[in-house]
Order: structure tokens, then sequence, then C-alpha cells
């Protein structure tokens, strides 16, 4: 394992500080089931000075907030969210997509920042490959065995797939972030923050999140009157595994009519991928069990799949089809 | 690697989609090779390159003259890639100085700037008349003549050959991923980067510059 050193700041002040000072050589730990693997494997992009945020105890909440949205501490565990009656009351897709995130001993590690703000899983990477995101100038993932963790949307450099379900959770339900930076808080949608591969601070990653800012909470809106929402994840092992594709998905109704919606795939893209044309398609229409294979025909008219992974484009738009018939009933 | 300042750009298999046969066609008339046609044109061309560089001395007036017109016949027949224009037109927005240093004949590449109407985007232009020979001898001629340094220089090319007259010289070759399979089987040779598409490049030196720029 990669040789680190361990600061452990008990403010956010305090972090931002330390990771200031050592530019984009020091990462935020929390969880460490992504950080730790990438100092196990001794990738050239793991830090060399770990943040530890557990000390900061502001971090690690769940809480409904004045307007009855909910707010959720960055540090707060997968596992914690998965057993929140708060959350399940109001939110319960969410509920369901985290509890589908890995196996419940990571989820007792993970955190919901963590989550977000993770890196890639292309097994180039994680093998030690000299790829964008280690020290090289070369996808692999789009020349190799593309099958599992790649984009089938195109890419910019990397071609690797964001893993993350939460985003793809949250996004349906216009979910915000709030970052520490070291000009105050910043407020960004999960979806600014996790738009796909980035060139940050010299480096590529899915997120805009700057070596010296810190995901402190995620605010969820309170859920509006009328929605429906749904979680869809298809994955190589059922037990737990990253998502071949995934789907989150919320619609606005009136009766049986759609007046609005968020559609919202994962595990196809290097981002939560938002397919605004079958939103735009489903507007207006009816709820009934004939719309999924409707809305099918409209989307993912971009796809662009590598050699082994066009099977994710139809995975994904059967997702939106059972998704759609779940809301049906 | 260093902040890169110039590309320097072969057509043939890495601004279009050639034919194979007239390059075939070529080694067969000029120069007896014998067997059929294979169908990456990449492949074809810098094989015929080798021959050329193997002959005894400069092609005669006819050879040249039917050298050049089957080298035309292919830039008529190729299909520019639909992300070449805008990829170039960003690279040149960036300051990055373009040149075409290609082993094609200059009646061939001329051929090819005008038909794609590429001269705006393009610093110089050497071809194997110019520089009087095939391979690295247009890649030199660019640089002399342009007082570009190579270790800001990229060359983009799809063939080992290309990735071994690129080192030869001393600038970058980058590996243009057209076909997944050959990509994987040309990345072991070292490439200094790789992109499946032209429009992937402004980003490429983006990073390099931000990555310098971060030390």
């Amino acid at each position: 394992m990669k040789k680190v050193s361990i600061y452990r700041p008990t403010t956010v002040d305090e972090a931002l500080q330390i990771l200031s000072r050592h530019g984009a050589s020091a990462s935020v730990y929390a969880g460490g089931t992504d950080l730790l693997v990438r100092l196990k494997n001794r990738l050239e992009q793991a830090p060399s000075y770990l943040v530890d945020i557990k000390k900061i105890d502001h971090l690690r909440y769940i809480k409904e907030d004045a307007q009855g949205g909910v707010e959720i501490g960055a540090a707060t565990k997968l596992a914690e969210l998965a057993d929140s009656r708060l959350l399940q009351e109001k939110y319960p897709m969410f509920v369901e997509a985290i509890g589908k995130i890995s196996s419940p001993e990571l989820r007792n590690a993970s955190t919901l920042g963590g989550d977000l703000l993770q890196e890639v899983w292309c097994q180039y990477l994680r093998g030690g490959y000299s790829c964008w995101r280690n020290g090289g100038y070369l996808c692999y993932g789009a020349i190799g065995d593309n099958s599992y963790y790649h984009s089938a949307m195109g890419g910019r450099l990397c071609y690797a797939v964001y893993p993350g379900d939460a985003a793809t959770a949250l996004i349906p339900f216009d979910a915000r972030a709030k970052l520490a930076t070291p000009q105050g808080e910043k407020e960004l949608s999960i979806e600014q923050m996790v738009p796909g591969d980035m060139l940050v601070d010299g480096k590529i990653q899915s997120h805009v999140v700057r070596y010296n800012e810190i995901l402190t909470s995620v605010v969820i809106p309170p859920p509006k009157p009328g929605v429906r929402a749904s979680f869809e994840k298809l994955r190589p092992r059922g037990v737990w595994d990253f998502a071949m594709a995934s789907l989150g998905i919320s619609l606005q109704l009136r009766d049986k009519t759609i007046e609005d919606s968020r559609v919202v795939f994962g595990g196809i893209s290097g981002k939560p991928y938002r397919e605004k044309t079958v939103e735009a398609y489903l507007k207006g229409k009816t709820l009934n069990a004939e719309l999924g294979e409707q809305a099918v025909s409209v989307a993912l008219a971009d796809a662009a799949p590598l050699k082994y992974n066009a099977t994710k484009i139809d995975m994904a738009k059967g997702l939106l089809a059972s998704g759609l018939a779940r809301l049906n009933t | 690697m260093q902040t890169i300042e110039a590309l320097l750009l072969e057509p043939v298999g890495c601004l279009a989609e050639f034919p194979s046969a007239p390059f075939h066609e070529i080694a067969v008339r000029l120069f007896g090779r014998k067997g059929k046609a294979i169908s990456s044109a990449s492949l074809t061309y810098w094989r015929l390159l080798n021959l050329i560089e193997r002959a005894d001395g400069p092609l005669d007036a006819g050879k040249k003259s039917i050298a050049e017109s089957l080298e035309v016949e292919a830039v008529d027949a190729a299909s520019i890639y639909e992300d070449v224009v805008p990829a170039l037109a960003e690279l040149k927005s960036m300051g990055i100085r373009l040149l075409v240093a290609s082993s094609l004949s200059r009646r061939a590449a001329s051929r090819f700037i005008e038909r794609n109407s590429l001269a705006k985007f393009l610093s110089g232009v050497c071809t194997r008349d110019d520089a009087g020979g095939v391979k690295s001898a247009p890649l030199l001629n660019a640089l002399g003549n342009a007082s570009l340094p190579p270790e800001k220089t990229m060359f983009l090319t799809d063939t080992v050959e290309g990735i071994k007259v690129a080192r030869g010289v001393g600038v970058h070759p980058i590996l243009m991923m057209n076909d997944p399979d050959e990509a994987q089987r040309l990345a072991m040779h070292n490439p200094s980067g790789g992109v499946i598409s032209l429009h992937e490049m402004p980003d490429f030196i983006r990073l390099l510059a931000a990555q310098n720029q971060r030390g």
C-alpha cells in the first residue's frame, strides 16, 4: 500500500486549510471503501495525504429542514440512509436505491459523499494501467473489454462509466449539494456536481469538486404532491455489484396525466445520464400500460456503444419500460 | 509530456477514411507486388511507403505520374471523418499549429486539403515532394520549416510504422484508435497517447497544459 500521512481535523475550516496546503496530493477520507482501494492498488493518482473528516461531527446526520425537505450530512453512512424512517417516509425510491449499493458490510462503511464523488471502477484503472486517470494518456477500456463498466454514450478521453447509484436516485428529486470552499459555501445541483469527465485541477474526474473543497451535505427538496418515483438496477451479480444499467425516474402526476418527469440512467455513461428527450415525450401523456413501450422508442437515440457494450442500451431501455410499468401499478 | 504547440497530420488514417485499392494498385504497378489488397488503407499505404523508401532512387517521371494519379483517385474517394473540421477549428483557436506532414505527393495532398476546405486551419503543408522522401522526411521537413520543437509536437498515426517514424524524429506518436482490435495491438508499441476521435485532441492538449502548469 502506498505510504500516506493522515490528518484528523475537527472542523471543516481546518480540513479546508489542510487540503489547500497540500494541493492535489491530498484527498478527503471518510468511509475509505474507494480511496483505500486506490491506495492499496498503488494507483498513480492516489493521494499522499489523507484528510480524515470523520472527527468533524456535524457532517453525519439526517434531518428534516424547515421547508419539509431533508438534509443529509455528507459523511452519513449508506446503512444509516437505508435505515432512516424519515427518508423512507419521504423518499422511498432513494432508500431503495441506497439498499442496492454494494453489500451490507460496505454500506456500513461507505458514506453518501463517497458514493457521489467516488472514482470510476474501470478494471484497467483499478488494475494499475497507465490510463487517463492514472498518469497516462490512453483509455484501455475504449479498446479492450468494455462490456461492463464503460460508456455506451460516448466519452471524453476516459470511457469509464460513472459508477454511483446515489446521484442517479437523487437527481429525480432535484436534490442539491452543499460544498465548503475557501471562498465560502457553494451550492450545486447534483447534476451540476457530477457532469461526467471533467478536467479539474489537472486531473480527469467525474465531478467538479476541487482539491480544496469538501462536500458537506445533500439537500432533498420536499416531496411534491402527486410524485411517484422508482429506481431500477441491473447488475452482473444480483447480490452486489455496480450497475450495468440503472434508472432513477420520477413522475409528477395529476390523476394519470404526467405533468413533469425526471428520467436518469446510471451505469451507461460517464455521468448520471438525464434523458431529456424522454422527459419531453412523457409530458402531458397518460400513464398507462402502453406508455413504457412508446417511451422506449424515443429513448437514448444518442447512444454510441463501444465494441462490447451495446447490450447496456437494451438494458437501459428495458429498465425504462419496467420503471414506467411499476409506476403504473 | 510537455505542453503541446503543434500537431503533424498525415491525412491517410487520421483525417479521412481512404480506400486501400489505389495504394495497392501503386504497389502492384510500380513495384510488382502480388497478392490481394487488404481492407486497411493505412496498412496498405505504409507498406507502399516502405517500398518507395527502399526503391533505388526517386520514381521516374512515368511512375511518378502513375502514383500521383492513383493517389488523387484515393483522395477523391476518401471521406473525411466528421469530427475533423470542428476539432481542427478548436485546435487552431487554442493556438495549436496544425501542419499536414504527409508522404502523399504534393498533388494528392493539395487535392485533399482543397477538397475538404482545410487550408484555413493549416499553418504548413509538407509532402514527399517537398521533403524529398517519405515517412520521416516530411515530418523532419515540417519541423524544420516551422521551427517546431519536436518534444512539443505530436504526430497522429494508426500504424506501427507511424509510431516508429514519430519516435525516430522525436515527436510524440499519438494513436488514432480507429479500430479497437487493431488499437489494442498498437497500444503495445508504447505510443505517447491515444484518442478515439480527433475531437478529443483539444482536451488532451488542455490536460497536458494543466498538468504542466500544476508541475
